[in-house]
């Protein structure tokens, strides 16, 4: 009787090249809109997890380290499996409808989540989101 | 022996509660449909039967968790869940949309 498909849940894909990986709901589309008649949101997920890092390492290897790959992506909700935890990121005005028009805006999209994830990442919090999930 | 009569007794009154909903209550009945009655938040009881498989009980489960609906674990398989509904196939899991005049969302969610 809560909804919770809203933004900053964090949530598992499910299906597709990305399946497997951790993103978090920016937008969500309940109702659906005309191209796609179903629910569905628009995440932005790790591509790639950012490794493991020690206190033994130099600066150059925790930067080398921390480096996390993005994408942004319009799933349908059949295909996600939500979690209890949230990401707290903000990404709106990143992470756009029109971002994944073009090929250069997707690019640019994706540049600035992996900012704010990389970022989030170094300070240590949301732990869980950084890990990769095991299966 | 008491407890056991206490069961049969409780478990008629789930099926007479059931049987009220299917006659004005609105339903739907199956896995997808569950889960997307829990997406949208419409569902207000989810009822499994006992022979669903435990990954996906432990899937509807969760959702219901972050959704915070009621579970109810059906004492029947689902054979016995589908004739309990009125119908000729097995149900393995169904969720209650709108209760119509039965009391089963208030009197069912206590045991789980």
């Amino acid at each position: 009787m809560v909804k919770f498909l809203k933004p900053n849940k964090a949530v598992i894909v499910l299906q597709g090249r990305y399946a497997g990986r951790k993103a978090v709901i920016v937008k969500s589309f309940d109702e659906g809109t005309r191209d796609r008649p179903y629910g569905h949101c628009l995440v932005a997920g790790i591509k790639k997890y950012p490794n493991k890092v020690i206190r033994k390492d130099s600066r150059k290897k925790t930067d080398k380290k921390s480096r996390v790959k993005c994408f942004v992506k319009v799933v349908n909700y059949q295909h996600l499996m939500p979690t209890r935890y949230t990401l707290d990121v903000d990404l709106k005005d990143v992470v756009t409808a029109d971002a994944l028009q073009s090929k250069d805006k997707k690019v640019a999209a994706c540049k600035a989540t992996k900012e704010r994830f990389q970022e989030r990442f170094k300070t240590g919090k949301n732990r869980w989101f950084f890990t990769k999930l095991r299966f | 022996m008491v407890a056991a009569k206490k069961t049969k007794k409780t478990h008629e009154s789930i099926n007479n509660r059931l049987a009220l909903v299917m006659k004005s209550g609105k339903y739907t009945l199956g896995y997808k449909t569950v889960l997307k009655s829990l997406r949208s938040s419409k569902g207000k009881l989810i009822i499994i039967a006992n022979n669903c498989p435990p990954l996906r009980k432990s899937e509807i489960e969760y959702y219901a968790m972050l959704c915070k609906v009621g579970v109810h674990h059906y004492n029947g398989n689902n054979v016995d869940l589908g004739t309990a509904c009125g119908k000729y196939f097995r149900v393995c899991c169904l969720s209650i949309i709108e209760p119509g005049d039965s009391d089963i969302i208030k009197s069912m969610p206590g045991d789980h």
